[in-house]
């Protein structure tokens, strides 16, 4: 054997020696079933033995393994380059902390641009539980409630506002409503008026039973577009009378939104109940407040939250904050000036529960309840979660979202699999009959094309996605296109009557230079997808990339290594091609 | 085994004929896209959200977008996903001026909250979700255009260095026939242009330079070696000459990629279904379209005698 076929042997050797070393966590992995994961669930150590020997093995990406990309945009409208930046960067950290809290394993968040967060949440079971955590601004404030001697002024600012301008929807106009709830408020001003001359200390008194009368809704609403949409109910909710029924919210918000109506009502505001509450007859309605635009006391003077069971609410949870000095004098202050006045618990502007002040609350401790429901467990966690990392100091909206059940991913991973499997069997079955022994090699160099690119994907911690595994069975037909180009470059010959040595010689000199010319080509146009593409099309190009790298070695030396050894015989004059 | 054994097949004396059949193809594509306005963009360039969803009990999918249309969702597209209880449910963002402004703060959560409600007791399992919100959309439509472009012209230039410039001029005429058809073909059969498919795109664009190079390869080598045949000969006998490789090749290619159609399950059918007819394309265009694009050249440009001058 001479030196550079000894060279060759040798660096085949180590390649192959390391690819499949590389390979063993990948193989481990793959050999402990589900149910072993299940069962090492209650087994700690156990547990972070297979955690440790997944983090060697081949990560599959989220669309393989289920999980979610999100690409968040930080409005950043009215700040400077500085503020913006400084925004993007707390709103990463926070949502760091929410995601790490959650217990997703390996989140990944990264800053994307001057103005995006990239989130990746792999294995994620529930993926509307995480975009709840992540999209809420978790603004907490304290608020007082207004009472009726604003209300009607109010009402009625708003409703000069939009007067004529709303287009009323004849057809939603003409649904009957259960009279019981809704109050056509067909002439408002007598209706609070009356209000006001109700007892003092009852502020939210008695009302005259509403007139039950035919009333043209549509013409109403047309004069008061707001009014018209509220319910006014007596006695359900401390702190307000007034309600919207559910289907009314949207476009009860978009009015409220407007910033004519902030501009309008100066230091007030009306702001929505979290939670609709369900009536009797089954329809939903949602409380309606009015308060100070200013708040009381606000969500960065938090020290602590936790979700604790509520006393008052068997099976029922709340969530137990404490505030820090200034807040705990502030709350003490306020507390104590408004006995008896109703305090709104506002969570990123809607209120959770507005309850009275009963007297001076000291020491900056109290609980939130949530609404008439209560919280479940998983709310009043999540919450206590999101109070204690922190409001974010921008909205965030969600630019793109690409999330996949965990049993779509496993499916995918087994029909990818199956598929790059028949195709390659198919391919190196088809190959043998065709070269024979010559085609056992062109096999033989196949495979070790697949185990080397895997073993570079584990190495270097590259994802595998669905696309990429389409990546690599397109590599497998450049694989096998090299070794065609060789062997048929060597058939050529042998017909030229030269020996089977000079023939592989030629042969493979001659393929060389195409083979090359042919990869480089695929290469840039692997490298282009690589550079712009992003998402599904990255995964595809990063193992189309490696496979014709692999692709060019396995052809040009490894497969050249067993066609020189088969035929280094100097008298050979057949040969199995 | 062997397929062909010095095959001695006129393909520059077909070239009048394989022209014309491509420009009949490239017309009717044409066609399609201007019937249809365009490519049919997936929500990946227009923005809009995708839900894949398995309902128990699977309900009809008139049903579905009735449910859905009721809730204001004008334009819903609902398919049959792999499966008879497995379901596809495209909404494309209202392409609006309002809309293109405006991000969505979840619309995949409220197209899924609707289909719950909408549905009433069925149990809907999520199986995928994907929402694009209309600036990326645009961006990924940009990124998309310009990875195509800068793929093209660096692969001319490359061609350009490794052999002379009208090699790659042929080479793109029949790089951009091939994508041109496989555009067409999506467009005649109402497939989606999503970025998967872009992706696919540029395999095809690989594939069939690589089927290209192979052939203009033999070519730059049988020039210096027949100086006495006229192009037409030389260019004839080297398509001749990688016949078997480029029929294998193609073979084993078409079998690896009607695999990924038949097996790979729904996800990737678009996909495989460019692939498998970009191996088919890629093929015909590299033998009828790239190289008698060179006999032409020559035959106008360059005379026989003048070839004994050049380097190939």
């Amino acid at each position: 054997m001479n030196r550079s076929l000894q060279y060759r042997a040798g660096l085949t050797i180590v390649v192959m020696l390391l690819s499949i070393y590389g390979l063993l966590p990948t193989f481990k992995a793959l050999s402990i079933s589900g149910e072993e994961r299940e069962a090492a669930k209650e087994n700690p150590e156990r547990l972070a033995e297979i955690a440790a020997i997944d983090a060697q093995a081949i990560r599959r990406g989220l669309d393989l393994k289920g999980g979610m990309y999100l690409v968040l945009e930080v409005d950043q409208e009215g700040m400077n380059a500085t503020e913006g930046e400084d925004a993007l960067q707390r709103v990463k950290e926070i949502l760091y902390n929410r995601v790490d809290k959650f217990g997703v394993s390996e989140p990944e968040i990264t800053t994307f641009g001057s103005s995006r967060i990239v989130v990746k949440l792999p294995g994620l079971q529930d993926p509307e539980r995480a975009k709840n955590l992540i999209g809420k601004t978790a603004k907490l404030e304290f608020r007082l409630v207004r009472g009726e001697t604003e209300l009607q002024d109010a009402l009625e600012k708003v409703d000069a506002i939009f007067a004529g301008e709303i287009p009323v929807d004849t057809e939603e106009a003409a649904v009957e409503t259960p009279e019981d709830l809704v109050d056509p408020v067909a002439e408002p001003g007598t209706e609070v008026a009356a209000a006001d001359t109700a007892d003092a200390a009852n502020p939210f008194g008695d009302l005259d039973e509403p007139a039950v009368e035919e009333v043209d809704r549509a013409a109403m609403l047309a004069e008061h577009p707001f009014q018209g949409r509220l319910i006014v109910q007596q006695g359900m909710m401390g702190g307000t009378v007034l309600f919207v029924a559910e289907e009314d919210v949207a476009a009860m918000q978009v009015m409220l939104e407007d910033p004519r109506v902030a501009r309008k009502l100066r230091d007030l505001e009306f702001m929505l109940a979290m939670d609709p509450m369900t009536m009797a007859d089954g329809s939903q309605i949602r409380a309606l407040y009015l308060v100070d635009a200013k708040a009381t006391v606000t969500g960065d003077q938090l020290t602590d939250a936790s979700a604790q069971s509520d006393p008052d609410r068997p099976g029922g949870w709340m969530v137990a904050f404490s505030l820090n000095n200034r807040g705990a004098r502030e709350f003490a202050k306020a507390t104590g000036d408004n006995v008896g006045r109703f305090l709104a618990i506002a969570l990123d502007e809607r209120i959770s529960s507005a309850p009275q002040i009963q007297g001076r609350i000291p020491g900056g401790s109290a609980t939130i309840t949530g609404g008439q429901a209560g919280f479940t467990h998983a709310e009043a966690s999540d919450t206590a979660l999101l109070l204690r990392a922190g409001a974010l100091p921008a909205d965030v909206y969600i630019a793109e979202e690409r999330t996949v059940g965990p049993s779509l991913g496993s499916d995918s991973i087994r029909m990818g699999v199956s598929a790059a499997l028949y195709g390659s069997l198919l391919v190196m079955l088809f190959i043998l009959l065709y070269y024979r022994l010559s085609g056992l090699i062109t096999v033989i160099a196949l495979i070790s094309n697949i185990l080397i690119l895997m073993a570079v994907l584990a190495q270097f911690d590259l994802v595998l996605t669905l696309p990429g595994i389409a990546g690599i069975i397109l590599t497998v037909g450049m694989s096998v296109d090299a070794n065609v180009l060789i062997n048929e470059r060597i058939r050529e010959e042998l017909r030229k009557n030269k020996t089977v040595r000079a023939s592989v010689q030629s042969g493979f000199s001659n393929a060389t230079r195409t083979i090359v010319d042919a990869n480089v080509t695929t290469l840039i146009a692997a490298v282009i997808l690589l550079m712009f593409g992003t998402g599904p099309i990255k995964g595809f190009a990063v193992t189309l990339s490696i496979g014709i790298l692999t692709s060019m070695f396995t052809a040009l030396v490894m497969a050249r290594l067993m066609l020189e050894l088969q035929t280094r015989n100097q008298g050979q004059t057949k040969m199995s091609i | 085994m062997e397929f062909f054994r010095n095959p001695k097949i006129n393909f520059v004396g077909s070239m009048k004929g394989a022209f014309t059949v491509s420009m009949v193809l490239i017309a009717l594509s044409l066609l399609s896209l201007i019937i249809h306005g365009g490519p049919r963009m997936s929500i990946d360039f227009t923005g809009g959200s995708v839900l894949q969803v398995r309902i128990d009990p699977a309900p009809a999918v008139g049903d579905i977008r009735s449910a859905m249309e009721a809730r204001g969702y004008d334009g819903v597209q609902v398919t049959e996903f792999g499966s008879e209880d497995e379901f596809l449910i495209t909404f494309v963002n209202p392409d609006t001026e309002a809309g293109a402004e405006t991000e969505t703060l979840d619309a995949a959560q409220m197209l899924l909250n609707d289909l719950r409600a909408g549905l009433g007791d069925a149990e809907i399992e999520l199986r995928r979700e994907e929402s694009v919100g209309p600036k990326i959309g645009n961006e990924l439509r940009t990124a998309a255009v310009n990875s195509v472009v800068a793929g093209l012209a660096l692969i001319v230039l490359y061609i350009t260095v490794r052999f002379v410039f009208r090699y790659g001029v042929a080479a793109i005429i029949a790089l951009v026939h091939d994508v041109m058809l496989t555009i067409g073909v999506f467009s005649l059969l109402d497939f989606e242009v999503s970025l998967q498919i872009i992706a696919a795109f540029m395999t095809i664009i690989g594939y069939s330079l690589n089927d290209t190079i192979v052939v203009f390869d033999r070519i730059r080598e049988n020039m210096k070696l027949r100086r006495k045949e006229s192009y037409r000969e030389v260019i004839n006998r080297s398509i001749n000459e990688c016949l078997s490789r480029t029929v294998l090749t193609s073979v084993t290619t078409f079998f690896v990629a009607i695999t990924l159609y038949i097996f790979g399950g729904p996800v990737i059918h678009d996909f495989a279904f460019a692939l498998t007819f970009g191996v088919v394309i890629g093929t015909y265009s590299s033998m009828f379209i790239a190289s008698p694009v060179l006999v032409w050249w020559y035959e106008k440009r360059i005379s026989d005698k003048k070839r004994m001058s050049l380097e190939m």
